[in-house]
């Protein structure tokens, strides 16, 4: 039988509690002389002392207080090196801060949203008062070609899989003349991911380009002037969304060819011309992103959270209120469907603003509440808009939108919908979810699992599972590979975008496919390449062939584990790294906790002991004892996926040697489970209890930004079994999480003390 | 927006550091001699379409002449104008003659071939250069004694909606055009909406704080110790708000009119509203340099208030031999004239803060416009009417020249701020360096 993972926590935290054990007498002493007063683990006592034995003092100054007034009726009974044991046991058992967060029972502390939460949250909260955009499946851009250089006499109107065009002096479309022609492409730009994007205008033709701004042109290149034929501009976008896009051209007579590409450079990958997939024909409207930078979220548990307010963070949550308030006042006819001169602007605005902040603070208002955000503010001033910018402020300013569940009442069905709409989506319940709160209709377990699976299919959630992905497998590392130019002259900064986009889309074949299968994921014997991916890794493709799933030996490749970049971004410039890939699947994969390295080592250069393969230096390198207690488990781990280069291509022999992909791993409850390369480890990992225990625990708290023990001691073991039973699937998983958490307060093992 | 990493850049975000720095910046400087401290402003005004010569140009030269009707608002400024004909635009290459008119007015250099055609002449794109105000402007931003917070500001009024060769007089380099802010509102915006901010944002800190309070009242103990930490970061920014209203700029923030939609028949109100923030602007030294561009090269502007229903352009091309269009043209041209004259009466009316006299004193408005006369479309003899004593030119004359390239006027603008330069634009027009006769 296996240790539950609980018993394998406690066994794990043992190690820390080692030292407490080295002073068995201070432990003594305070059951003898200490414990009728402040309880058998300091806790306190309510007729003694009912304050626990808590503080911030050094164990110097609590030895001397306890040496200068501790027992109370006879300070002297404990003094000398009694009392620095007993002081000492008190420091580490539960006085210092430290102890006293090793001995917290895990809770859904009070956080606030985390940026990427804001940002989201700060969009939909605009969005409520503009008509919503329904995803379809149609792709490309909705284009016209016109025949005249003014937009006039349109003559075609098709749908374009991509503006990337050099019509030279031909028609551009039929009946549209050579000579001077102007065409209009419409619709949405996709973005996939959060971040940056550099959007690339290409044109030998005037042309002016609107993005997620109908008014103003992101670039405006009408004028044609000189050699100038490349307009950038970059952009900050949230993913998950479509964004408004609108592109027109004209050719004069002057001109005689017309060339033009509209192109991004996305987030982690080089530029390229605009995908069909990222383009849809149907406009919807205008999306306000906040662009105030915050300071980064804690991500020191593996996860982002909202854990810590800092002064960088309330000056960027002000800038980012007071950025909000300027758009809206900027856009307050369109958004509240009045004019300043009209009649009935102060009841719009009145309207308007009690939808905003029940949006915001995710429930109704209670009377109080409404005439402190809402009324009083119209009341004190003449001009509803300084009202309005009053409200905005108060409220993305207020505790109630910054924090998640922060109402002061008791855990209800409207944090219910809170919980699953920032589980899957990072961002506040919509209106069905919010519909089902109103009616009653979030109450049982079953009825939270239909919001659930209803919301699975938005493109946010797919948005937040890439991401998910892309932090189990450190994928953010990869951003500015570089590999020896000697060794890999072909390997270049396109490929490892075509690595990326590989990777992206096995994971999503996997992920939401049929199956979803975990244990698909790390052995599927398929791999998606292009002509120039294939070349490179030895498959055989047309050079030219696009983005397609190929099959591949299964003795060479297996899975995620062993995926060319993985290996390439697990690796030194012109080495592989064993130690790198071995931490990893410690890590990232088998859920393990590894200490940092007790003494800093600089790897050993190859060129300094040529004659050894990696697997040698790295033996060479890490032989001391002191290494030894991590490196025998990670060594033997990294060197089964010896077989991939620097390059993540697979090999047979280095330096003239053969590949010694042996490995092995011993399991918690002590066996030896021995491999022979990558195939084998992702079978072992497939199956591995260890690995399940570890991929929940990681899903959880990347979906719900807490501990997983927070939801009860059982929940680790009972997802596990849960992922087990539904066949690993991963979609089950993230639905059972999202519904679990949402169904469990994870509030009540603390009770709110008195004071 | 970059990211605010302490209080002080807090501040500065928000606008204070900036109104503060007027005090610091105008301690003397002991190493400089006084005309080198002396605060200089230029201000250029652009209206289009040429003029109407006989109803312009004085006839006598010299200090004894006589306004005539399209300059005669000036005079309660005589003394302070000086008229300057006989000045030429002579940049020739790609445009038609509106296009090179205003985008070599102020750069002074050939526009780029490109794609925009005009009515006759060849297509062309932006100018190939910057223009003569933003080249002050980065000088001045450079020397911490005469930088500001803008460093120039770009005034329009009714500039059409559309970015083209002929929309755009300044330019910050080749193919730079920078975009005049035509709408008063957004000005305001640009020089006192972090102010306005602020306003906002201190009045509703205390109900924020009440919020926290009762919020963190009702939270658990574990829970409370995140809120009280925020509470606290709350009650720092107030105090820090409260601390940077003491040195709180020193004249009022204007008042605009509110509501004056950006329409054909509220120019007139624009371009006051537009003075008066300019004004504003150099009361609390925001900017030392300023260009107006009050509609666009070929602006169809319809002066419905003066009784012409005709757009200007249009009226621009009827011949000399049509009294009654000319007629209409000299009221076009003297009610621009008469925009110049508000802003010189203004600057006249308002004491040089921290300084003696007038802040006409201290400024010299160009009024110019990109055609000599708008039937012809010639660019010999471009209007060229300075006021004020900024740029310490010898005011009160009426002056001719014999057909002199515009670089040169350019260069003595260069000089009279303080920054002389050997050739501006394209250095064949620049010959004999800045028009002596002006000083």
């Amino acid at each position: 039988m296996k240790p539950s993972f609980l018993a394998l926590l406690i066994a794990l935290a043992g190690v820390a509690f080692n030292s407490v054990h080295a002073a068995p007498d201070g432990a003594k002493i305070f059951t003898a002389q200490c414990a009728e007063c402040h309880g058998p683990r300091g806790e306190g006592v309510p007729d003694a002392t009912p304050n626990p034995l808590h503080g911030n003092r050094p164990l110097s100054g609590l030895t001397k207080y306890i040496v200068e007034k501790m027992p109370e009726d006879s300070p002297q009974d404990c003094a000398g090196e009694e009392a620095q044991a007993v002081a000492q046991y008190i420091y580490e058992a539960f006085y210092s801060p430290a102890a006293q967060v090793r001995n917290k029972k895990p809770r859904v502390d009070l956080a606030r949203l985390t940026v990427n939460e804001y940002r989201h949250a700060v969009a939909d909260l605009v969005g409520t008062f503009r008509p919503p955009l329904k995803p379809d499946d149609q792709r490309g851009l909705r284009a016209e070609y016109f025949n005249n250089p003014k937009l006039g006499d349109r003559k075609v109107e098709r749908v374009d899989q991509q503006v990337d065009f050099d019509f030279g002096e031909n028609e551009a479309a039929p009946g549209v003349g050579q000579e001077d022609f102007s065409t209009r492409w419409d619709g949405s730009l996709i973005a996939p991911a959060s971040g940056e994007y550099e959007i690339v205008l290409q044109t030998s033709i005037g042309a002016r380009l609107w993005l997620n701004n109908n008014e103003l042109p992101l670039i405006d290149a009408w004028v044609r002037s000189g050699d100038s034929s490349q307009y950038r501009k970059t952009v900050f976008l949230l993913g998950g969304r479509a964004y408004p896009l609108r592109l027109e051209a004209f050719k004069s007579k002057r001109e005689k060819t017309a060339a033009i590409s509209l192109h991004w450079k996305r987030p982690h990958y080089i530029e390229e011309a605009i995908p069909a997939e990222f383009l849809a024909p149907r406009r919807g409207s205008e999306i306000f992103v906040v662009s105030t930078p915050f300071p980064p979220d804690d991500r020191s548990m593996g996860y982002e959270r909202g854990d810590s307010v800092s002064a960088a963070w309330d000056e960027a949550a002000t800038f980012a209120a007071l950025e909000t308030a300027g758009y809206i006042a900027a856009h307050l006819d369109q958004l509240t469907g009045s004019r300043s001169d009209s009649e009935d602007r102060r009841a719009k605005l009145h309207d308007f603003a009690v939808r905003f902040v029940q949006r915001a603070f995710r429930r109704p208002l209670s009377e109080d509440q409404r005439k402190f955000f809402i009324d009083r503010q119209f009341d004190a001033s003449d001009d509803p808009a300084v009202a309005m910018k009053r409200i905005v402020l108060l409220t993305l300013k207020s505790p109630r939108f910054l924090y998640h569940e922060a109402h002061g009442g008791k855990f209800d069905a409207f944090d219910r919908a809170s919980r699953i709409s920032f589980a899957l989506c990072d961002t506040l319940p919509d209106a069905p979810l919010l519909a089902a709160v109103a009616n009653g209709q979030l109450e049982t377990r079953q009825q939270v699992l239909a919001q659930v699976r209803r919301l699975l299919d938005d493109p946010r959630t797919h948005r937040k599972i890439d991401e998910f992905f892309h932090y189990w497998l450190d994928l953010e590392r990869v951003n500015n590979v570089s590999k020896a130019n000697d060794l890999y002259p072909e390997f270049n900064e396109q490929m490892v975008s075509d690595l990326r986009k590989s990777l992206d889309l096995f994971v999503h074949d996997i992920v939401w496919g049929e199956q979803s299968d975990f244990r698909q994921l790390l052995s599927a014997e398929f791999l998606y390449v292009n002509g120039r991916l294939a070349k490179f890794y030895g498959i055989e493709l047309p050079e030219d062939a696009p983005f397609q799933k190929v099959p591949v030996d299964g003795q060479q490749r297996a899975g995620v584990l062993s995926h060319p970049l993985l290996m390439t971004s697990l690796a030194y410039h012109a080495a592989s790294s064993p130690i790198h890939r071995g931490v990893f699947l410690a890590r990232n994969i088998l859920g393990r906790r590894l200490r940092p390295p007790p003494i800093a080592v600089a790897p050993t250069s190859p060129d300094l002991k040529p004659d050894l393969t990696t697997r040698e230096r790295v033996v060479e390198q890490t032989r001391a004892q002191v290494c030894m207690s991590c490196h025998q488990m990670i060594n033997p781990l990294g060197f089964s996926l010896e077989n991939y280069d620097a390059v993540g291509r697979y090999r047979n022999v280095e330096n003239d040697k053969p590949i010694d992909a042996s490995g092995e791993y011993e399991t918690l409850d002590a066996q030896r489970i021995e491999f022979q390369g990558a195939k084998d480890l992702a079978k072992f990992v497939a199956n591995s209890e260890e690995a399940h225990s570890a991929f929940v625990e990681r899903m959880l708290q990347h979906v719900v930004r807490h501990p997983i023990l927070a939801y009860g001691a059982e929940q680790p073991e009972r997802l596990r079994e849960h992922f087990s039973s539904s066949g690993y699937s991963i979609r089950e998983l993230l639905v059972e999480i999202v519904t679990t958490t949402a169904m469990s307060s994870g509030k009540s093992p603390t009770v709110a003390s008195a004071n | 927006m970059s990211f605010a990493s302490d209080r002080r850049a807090f501040l500065r975000h928000l606008g204070i550091g900036a109104a503060a720095a007027p005090f610091v910046l105008n301690l003397p400087s002991l190493g400089l001699a006084a005309e080198g401290t002396r605060k200089r402003r230029m201000v250029v005004v652009f209206s289009p379409n040429g003029i109407v010569p006989k109803n312009f140009w004085p006839d006598a030269q010299g200090e004894d002449f006589r306004l005539k009707e399209i300059l005669a608002p000036l005079e309660p400024f005589k003394k302070d104008t000086l008229i300057l004909r006989g000045i030429s635009d002579k940049i020739r290459g790609d445009g038609d003659s509106h296009m090179r008119g205003i985008g070599c007015l102020l750069t002074g250099v050939e526009l780029f071939p490109g794609n925009i055609q005009g009515g006759s002449h060849t297509p062309a794109g932006w100018s190939t250069g910057i223009s003569i105000d933003q080249e002050l402007k980065n000088r001045l931003q450079k020397d911490a004694a005469s930088r500001t917070r803008f460093g120039s500001l770009e005034f329009g009024a009714m500039v059409p909606d559309r970015a083209d060769t002929w929309t755009r007089m300044v330019y910050a380099g080749a193919n730079k055009p920078i975009a005049p802010v035509d709408d008063p509102y957004q000005m305001f915006q640009k020089l006192y909406g972090q102010m306005k901010d602020r306003e906002t944002l201190n009045s509703v800190l205390d109900d924020v704080r009440d919020d926290l309070a009762k919020v963190s009242s009702l939270a658990s103990s574990d829970d409370r110790r995140l809120l009280e930490e925020h509470a606290e970061l709350v009650r720092g920014m107030e105090q820090e708000l409260q601390n940077a209203g003491r040195t709180e700029l020193d004249h009022p923030v204007p008042q605009l009119e509110p509501g004056v939609k950006e329409e054909n028949n509220n120019l007139p109100r624009i371009c006051k509203m537009q003075i008066d923030l300019m004004v504003n602007s150099f009361l609390a030294d925001f900017t030392r340099i300023a260009t107006l561009q009050i509609t666009n090269s070929v602006g169809q502007a319809r002066m419905t208030w003066l009784g012409i229903e005709e757009g200007h352009h249009g009226l621009s091309h009827k011949p000399d031999s049509d009294d009654e269009s000319q007629n209409k043209l000299t009221k076009i041209n003297r009610w621009y004239c008469e925009q110049v004259a508000y802003l010189a009466q203004r600057l006249a009316a308002t004491p040089e803060p921290g300084g003696d006299g007038s802040m006409l004193d201290h400024t010299t408005i160009m009024w110019t416009n990109e055609l000599g006369q708008g039937n012809s479309h010639t660019l010999d003899n471009i209007p060229f009417v300075l006021v004020g004593q900024g740029l310490g030119f010898r005011m009160g004359r009426s002056l001719k020249f014999n057909n002199v390239p515009h670089n040169r006027l350019l260069l003595s603008l260069a000089a009279g701020m303080g920054h002389p330069l050997d050739s501006f634009g394209n250095a064949d027009y620049c010959g004999d360096g800045p028009l002596g006769e002006l000083v």
